[in-house]
């Protein structure tokens, strides 16, 4: 017996584990007969008696085939989740040695990296034209798995891993080549050191929205957000067999099932929750968050499956191929892009440059931006009547170019007709001080006026002003004594509710905690009287992936809240400055983000670039994604990010201010990416809370990792306000890193 | 006799300790109102709590985490019964929020003391100075307002040095305080004009982070004054405010607690002042109690003065409380010819609803009174409290003596969380060369010793009592 | 030198210390379904930021507040004439037979090893402000102190005066007190333990550490 048909029958053994593992007991009679076979064929192997070996085994294997291609039909979500994690998956290594012709690693190399669950390399694909061969340079990143190897964490990337992917990411748009990312990850893991993994997700998010060079991004399993983390790409592929989810199904069976501690949920609760999460490739292919499948081999693509690598490097090139196409204003350019979608067609041999010049590069930026800025449309319910909706689209037509005449046009001439006004206003100062000269200092009062000024009243506007909040918090009419939290470190006497929730403003008086109070408090009580005007409040939340009961859960929280979303975007004035707010209320469902919210923030970020507004984003709360919105939700994370980076670099002033607890997706992308972040007094920010920790890494969280103090000594806000001093502070804010003219740069 | 009855209905819960606790109880008892009172470990010993033991039957003491902590207070209130609440002084007694939480609660209660709202308004001295100075009340020189702007607080300043120079003050000094501030912090003085700006930055930039507000209170400093009061008295009508007359405090430690009070506040039958001390008397108690109508006062209150050399009274603040020196009006009041007043009896009876029963030409004056406090602590050291317990506290009675105190016959040791105040020591006289003679009589005879661990003997302030004892009512 | 194995000896004749849990403050207490015998936890987790087991539940001012065991062992009384009842400040609602720990009786022996350094009067003490800088800063047992160094505020009667340590020059090895609490007069409030000396102390606890098994 030689070791190659040794070997031969060791891989048919690993496909029968494989078939065993991702099935996990179900489908017992197919694993039974090949089982069965397997192992009669060895027994005669072992002792000898068979009489053509090599022709057995290849019935064997035929026999594997036919079995694994009939498998194939009935795979469930669930075993696509237990295919992509297996470690005879391929990994992001068996890629770049048999896809692309040569490469080499640049983010360190095996164990000896600063994040092995990153793996990057310059990559190089050969093609040809005529006789005419090209090189042409790739930065390929992506986690790797590494077929189990402990040290690669699963694929599940720290901070700084994502960190050295931007770092490479903003290499390759320096050296102008496009970027090949892959994405194996179950999701980042949740550590808050510096740079933090909300914050360094947030910032990836933030500059692949603006990478001048194309971007395709391949999923295989694509975790939340740290598959969103590489994941803004100019063409989204995707693994037939690969899942990309908000969640996995595990957690959300877990939160479903409202498991503590590390409490396991029923295995039937998750296969439901994979099934309704819906998180197959077909299904975002539905959706629109991929635009493409690429079909894997029966029961999913192996090291050793090289024709499916052969197909993937096809892919991944027409892909560039196309992006590169369309970013040129070129003609023929659906001739040369239908040409390579020709079933056989061998794009090694259609070379086409994938330089671009500097409009075109801007030119794919804007497409890259606009195609994520039109996704999830369906997913909010918008309730507004036709009329209101057609009368914002005709008003939109015409003040957009009246704005930009104001702000572009105007502003600029107005300025120095004032610098000339204030001059002249100078020099009228010193002809008064002049004239008065003679007649000594003007307006010095006489000796008596001034005694009986020191001892008579003054006017005073600021007069008897008990009632210094425009709302309070409903719990201050319970008579109730409330316990401070840090009661036992302080030594806080108990708080008188009415006192508390009222005159305090939810502060305790001894040590300064802030309880949480109603998002109304803050929407009154931070910004100028009367001045608040919401708009697009009829966008309502949705069902858009028809999770069972959610319907309900939703009403729920409508009724509870008085809202239509989680989200209230509104303008208001502070201190005669107008701004646009968007608020994630902490109330609705836990503050979660899902399509509508997301619709709602797109829209106010627009409404801020318009009219020139400041855009602040308040943060009363938020969870996270909307877990039962599934990708619907998590497709906001770079589509909120797009619509952030486009206001900001329109010379927009983008602040964001967190309080209660902020977590996970929206603190990982388009709140993380804002420059000023600030958090209210006692809030917890972070990437995931602590049971999330526990329950995903098995590590117990510290107390008060996420408090906002750590969080400013890590370097992830700007500063902590006190609640009664918001107003102040965001005034003070507004002035100093507004400037005088507050918006514009 | 329907007061008499409801009187009898209510429970005081006394919320405060030492000698205040008993006086207020011994008041319950003339009353025939029934009391709560609490003590926490410290007070294991003290003569307060042994007396509510004796006098107070069920539910008449009750101990206790903290004097300081409303909810204990509170607890008691409902689990015994009580239908009303004495702050005495320190403690709770100013601050507005328990007063409201006290009425506001879903049981509500009634705070012996003025309502809420008066102490909140009162207990805001930039409103208070503002409010006399729209009723023509004198007040000290400089800004009724917060100052946000430094031209402003400069005018302000040397519009102050300006007229202490026109009034002949050889010293001028400016004091810049912030407006947020109290207790002495964010306070300093300036004696010369050019440094002001420098001085009000510094207390601006203090009070900006300290207290969020920027604002600054620019006043003259006035440093050579006597320390004068009024006492008043009003029922729950808030209509017809009386006073009991005037005190004189100028006796004081270094760190400007009393140590000494008189009434009443000047003696000009036997002492000459460099001023019309009859009017300047006069005037203050007009002007306090005109304040007291126009806020509808409705409880007892002191309104305290400083008097310059040139007879200049200046409103300082209202005391919205009782205060320690209540006894020493009381005993050279008459209430239609009657002594033996008791202001704490005055203040829970009409604090409990009934009306005064008298105007202000039943009450008239007799004689002189003084008021010792001993306290354990050394004068001639800066008034370092002493520390130790207490093996003897005796003194010989006399009609003319009364004295306050929760230390008891046994040994005491001075707890040490709390105001140092031993005992009050009342001494009445007809005259102010007899009330001298009493009063050092009355030191003479006091026989106080204690001890320490290190084995030293007490420290008191007896000797600084008799010495300033002499100098009495001179100004 | 120390005789730490009588002592031990000693301790081990009764390794037991009686923990009463008292009424932190007055309301209506409610008892947890304990009883004597059962066993109790104090504080768990890697910050101890698990509570011990609840016991019982005392409200005061419609505002319940649990209260835990603060230390491991065996309930010993409950006192459940308080049951629904409202209970002073002060009074005694659970009785726990706790086992020592080891640290508590390293603590036991070093008292009696170490120069203790005890509070003139009862007062309130906190470190000088560069003395505690220096704690939080350097390691265990390594700031050094010498006789009539300004080692400490006390706070009594709302006034501070400065204390000077007595007593042999040496590194702070234990404190006694919490800052914010009263120190009884004659409660020590650090130990002391001269540098040259540290080497001994290190193998009381190293005996100490082998020695006492805990339960």
């Amino acid at each position: 017996m030689d070791n190659l048909f040794q070997k031969r029958i060791q891989s048919l053994t690993d496909r029968l584990t494989y078939i065993q593992d991702i099935f996990a007991g179900k489908q017992a009679d197919s694993v039974a007969l090949l089982q069965q076979k397997l192992d009669e064929f060895t027994d005669r192997i072992n002792h000898n008696n068979i009489e053509k070996p090599y022709e057995e085994v290849v019935a064997l294997e035929d026999l594997f085939k036919e079995v694994e291609s009939r498998l194939d039909i009935s795979i469930t979500p669930l075993d696509k989740v237990r295919i992509v994690r297996h470690p005879q998956r391929i990994s992001l290594r068996d890629i770049l040695e048999n896809v692309y012709d040569n490469f080499t690693e640049v983010g360190g190399a095996d164990e000896y990296s600063l994040d092995p669950s990153f793996v990057m390399a310059r990559a190089v694909i050969n093609r040809r034209r005529g006789k005419k061969r090209y090189t042409q340079s790739v930065m390929v990143i992506g986690q790797e798995k590494g077929h189990g190897a402990e040290y690669r964490n699963g694929g599940s990337a720290k901070p700084w891993g994502n960190a050295k992917a931007r770092q490479f990411m903003r290499v390759a748009e320096t050296e102008g080549i496009p970027i090949h990312s892959y994405i194996f990850t179950p999701g980042s893991y949740p550590i808050e050191d510096y740079p933090g993994a909300a914050q360094q997700i947030a910032r990836n998010i933030y500059c692949m929205a603006g990478l001048k060079v194309p971007v395709i991004t391949v999923i295989s399993e694509g975790g939340s957000g740290g598959a969103e983390a590489i994941g803004l790409a100019d063409r989204r592929l995707m693994l037939s067999n690969g899942y990309y989810s908000v969640i996995s199904p595990e957690g959300a069976a877990a939160i479903e099932g409202r498991c503590k501690g590390g409490e396991r949920p029923p295995q039937e609760l998750v296969e439901r929750c994979a099934f309704n999460l819906k998180i197959t490739a077909e299904d975002n292919l539905r959706f629109g968050y991929i635009d493409k499948i690429i079909k894997e081999p029966p029961l999913g693509a192996r090291p050793y499956h090289f024709d499916f690598f052969r197909q993937l490097r096809q892919e991944v090139v027409r892909a560039t191929d196309e992006v590169v196409i369309s970013a040129k204003l070129a003609p023929f350019k659906s001739m040369r892009t239908a040409r390579r979608n020709k079933p056989d067609v061998n794009l090694d041999e259609m070379y086409l440059s994938w330089a671009l010049s500097g409009s075109e590069k801007r030119r794919l930026c804007k497409m890259r931006g606009d195609k994520f800025l039109a996704l999830s449309k369906n997913a909010a319910v918008d309730n507004r009547p036709f009329l209101a909706k057609a009368m914002h689209r005709v008003d939109d037509l015409v003040t957009t170019p009246w704005m930009q005449f104001k702000y572009e046009f105007y502003r600029k001439h107005q300025r120095k007709i004032h610098s000339l006004l204030e001059q002249l206003d100078n020099e009228w100062d010193v002809f008064k001080g002049w004239i008065g000269k003679p007649f000594g200092k003007g307006g010095v009062k006489s000796k008596e006026d001034k005694s009986s000024e020191l001892m008579s009243l003054s006017t005073w506007t600021d007069e008897h002003k008990h009632n210094k909040w425009n709302y309070l918090s409903p719990r201050y009419k319970i008579d109730q004594a409330v316990t401070c939290p840090n009661a036992s470190v302080y030594g806080c006497p108990d708080l008188w509710g009415p006192d508390l929730f009222a005159e305090f403003a939810g502060v305790c008086s001894n040590c300064g905690h802030h309880f949480p109070m109603e998002p109304e408090w803050y929407v009154r009580n931070v910004f100028d009287k009367d001045s608040v005007l919401e708009f697009n409040s009829e966008i309502e939340s949705g069902n858009p992936l028809e999770y069972p009961g959610f319907d309900k859960a939703v009403k729920a929280a409508q009724e509870k809240t008085g809202c239509k979303s989680g989200c209230m975007t509104f303008e208001a004035r502070i201190d005669g400055t107008k701004l646009v707010v968007a608020m994630l209320m902490g109330t609705f469902r836990g503050g979660s983000f899902g399509a509508a919210e997301g619709y709602k923030f797109f829209v106010s970020a627009q409404r801020a670039a318009k009219n020139r507004y400041p855009f602040l984003a308040y943060v009363h709360g938020t969870a996270g994604i909307r877990i039962q919105e599934g990708t619907h939700g998590v497709i906001q994370m770079p589509r909120c990010t797009i619509a952030v980076r486009r206001y900001i670099e329109n010379g927009g002033l983008y602040m964001v201010c967190y309080d209660t607890n902020s977590f996970a997706g929206p603190v990982a992308s388009f709140l993380g990416c804002s420059p000023y972040q600030f958090a209210i007094r006692s809030s917890n920010i972070g990437f995931a809370g602590p049971g999330v920790i526990k329950s995903t890494t098995g590590v117990d969280v510290a107390p008060k990792y996420h408090r906002c103090y750590k969080g400013l000594a890590r370097g992830h806000i700007q500063a902590i306000w006190d609640r009664r001093e918001m107003r102040n502070n965001l005034i003070q804010a507004l002035q100093t890193i507004g400037g005088r003219n507050l918006y514009y740069r | 006799m329907e007061t008499a009855t409801s009187l009898k209905d209510h429970r005081v819960l006394v919320g405060n300790r030492g000698e205040i606790a008993i006086r207020i109880m011994q008041a319950c008892r003339k009353l025939g109102t029934a009391f709560t009172a609490i003590f926490t470990p410290e007070d294991q010993e003290s003569a307060h709590v042994s007396f509510a033991r004796k006098y107070g039957g069920d539910h008449g003491l009750y101990k206790v985490a903290s004097y300081h902590d409303a909810n204990e207070l509170m607890a008691v209130a409902d689990v015994a019964g009580c239908t009303a609440v004495h702050p005495g002084y320190g403690f709770f007694a100013e601050d507005f929020r328990f007063a409201r939480r006290v009425t506001k609660r879903d049981r509500k209660m009634i705070f012996i003391g003025p309502s809420w709202k008066i102490i909140r308004e009162l207990g805001d001295k930039i409103n208070t100075k503002r409010l006399a100075r729209s009723l023509g009340v004198p007040t000290v020189p400089g800004s009724d307002r917060p100052i946000y702007d430094e031209m402003e607080a400069e005018n302000i300043a040397e519009d102050v040095f300006d007229f202490q120079l026109q009034q002949g003050v050889a010293h001028p000094l400016v004091l810049v305080k912030a407006s947020a501030g109290g207790g002495g912090m964010g306070i300093e003085e300036v004696d010369d004009i050019d440094q002001f700006r420098s001085v009000y930055r510094r207390i601006r930039n203090y009070a900006a982070r300290q207290f969020k507000d920027e604002g600054v209170l620019i006043e003259q400093r006035i440093t050579d004054f006597n320390h004068l009061e009024v006492q008043v008295v009003s029922d729950r009508s808030g209509k017809n405010p009386v006073h009991f007359g005037t005190r004189n405090c100028s006796i004081q430690s270094t760190g400007r607690q009393k140590r000494l009070e008189v009434a009443p506040g000047f003696d000009p039958s036997v002492i000459d002042y460099s001023f019309d001390s009859k009017k300047v008397l006069q005037d203050i108690v007009q002007y306090s109690l005109t304040m007291a109508r126009e806020v509808g006062y409705d409880n007892v209150g002191t309104w305290e003065w400083i008097v310059t050399r040139k007879g200049e009274p200046f409103l300082m603040e209202v005391n919205t409380r009782i205060q320690v020196e209540n006894g020493v009006s009381a005993s050279i009041a008459r209430i239609k010819g009657r002594d033996q007043v008791d202001l704490l009896e005055e203040q829970i009876r009409t604090g409990l609803g009934e009306p005064l029963g008298y105007s202000q030409e039943d009450i008239s004056f007799d004689g002189v009174a003084l008021e010792y406090r001993l306290i354990a602590e050394s004068p001639e050291n800066n008034f370092t409290p002493w520390v130790g317990t207490i093996d003897r506290l005796r003194w010989k009675e006399h009609p003319w003596l009364s004295v306050h105190t929760q230390v008891p016959k046994s040994a005491y040791i001075i707890p040490t969380e709390f105001d140092p105040n031993l005992a009050l020591a009342i001494v009445w006289a007809p005259n102010l060369e007899e009330l001298k003679k009493r009063g050092l009589e009355f030191l003479d005879e006091l026989v106080l010793y204690g001890h320490n661990n290190a084995g030293d003997s007490m420290q008191n302030n007896i000797a600084f009592l008799k010495e300033k004892t002499s100098s009495i009512l001179k100004f | 030198m120390l005789n730490v194995s009588n002592l031990l000896e000693q301790i081990k004749q009764n390794p037991y210390r009686e923990i009463t849990v008292y009424a932190p403050h007055t309301g209506v207490v409610t008892f947890e379904n304990i009883k004597p015998g059962d066993e109790v936890h104090g504080p768990e987790g890697q910050w101890k930021e698990k509570p011990g087991t609840k016991l019982a539940t005392l409200t005061r001012e419609r505002n319940p507040k649990p209260i835990y065991a603060f230390e491991k062992g065996v309930i010993d009384k409950v006192h459940t004439e308080y049951e629904n009842a409202f209970v002073e400040s002060g009074c005694p609602l659970v009785t726990i037979r706790h086992h020592l720990t080891r640290e508590e009786v390293e603590s036991i022996i070093l008292k009696q090893a170490l120069f203790l350094f005890r509070a003139p009067e009862r007062a309130k003490y906190y470190f000088t402000p560069e003395v505690a800088a220096k704690l939080r800063a350097s390691d265990f047992g390594s700031v050094v102190i010498h006789d009539g160094q300004e080692l400490f505020i006390m706070s009594r009667m709302k006034r501070e005066l400065p204390l000077y340590y007595m007593g042999p020059e040496g590194v702070i090895y234990a404190t006694y007190f919490k800052p914010n609490d009263n120190v009884d007069t004659d409660a020590p409030l650090i130990g002391v333990c001269p540098q040259e000396e540290l080497p001994n102390i290190k193998e009381v606890i190293m005996r100490v550490q082998t020695e006492w098994q805990e339960k």
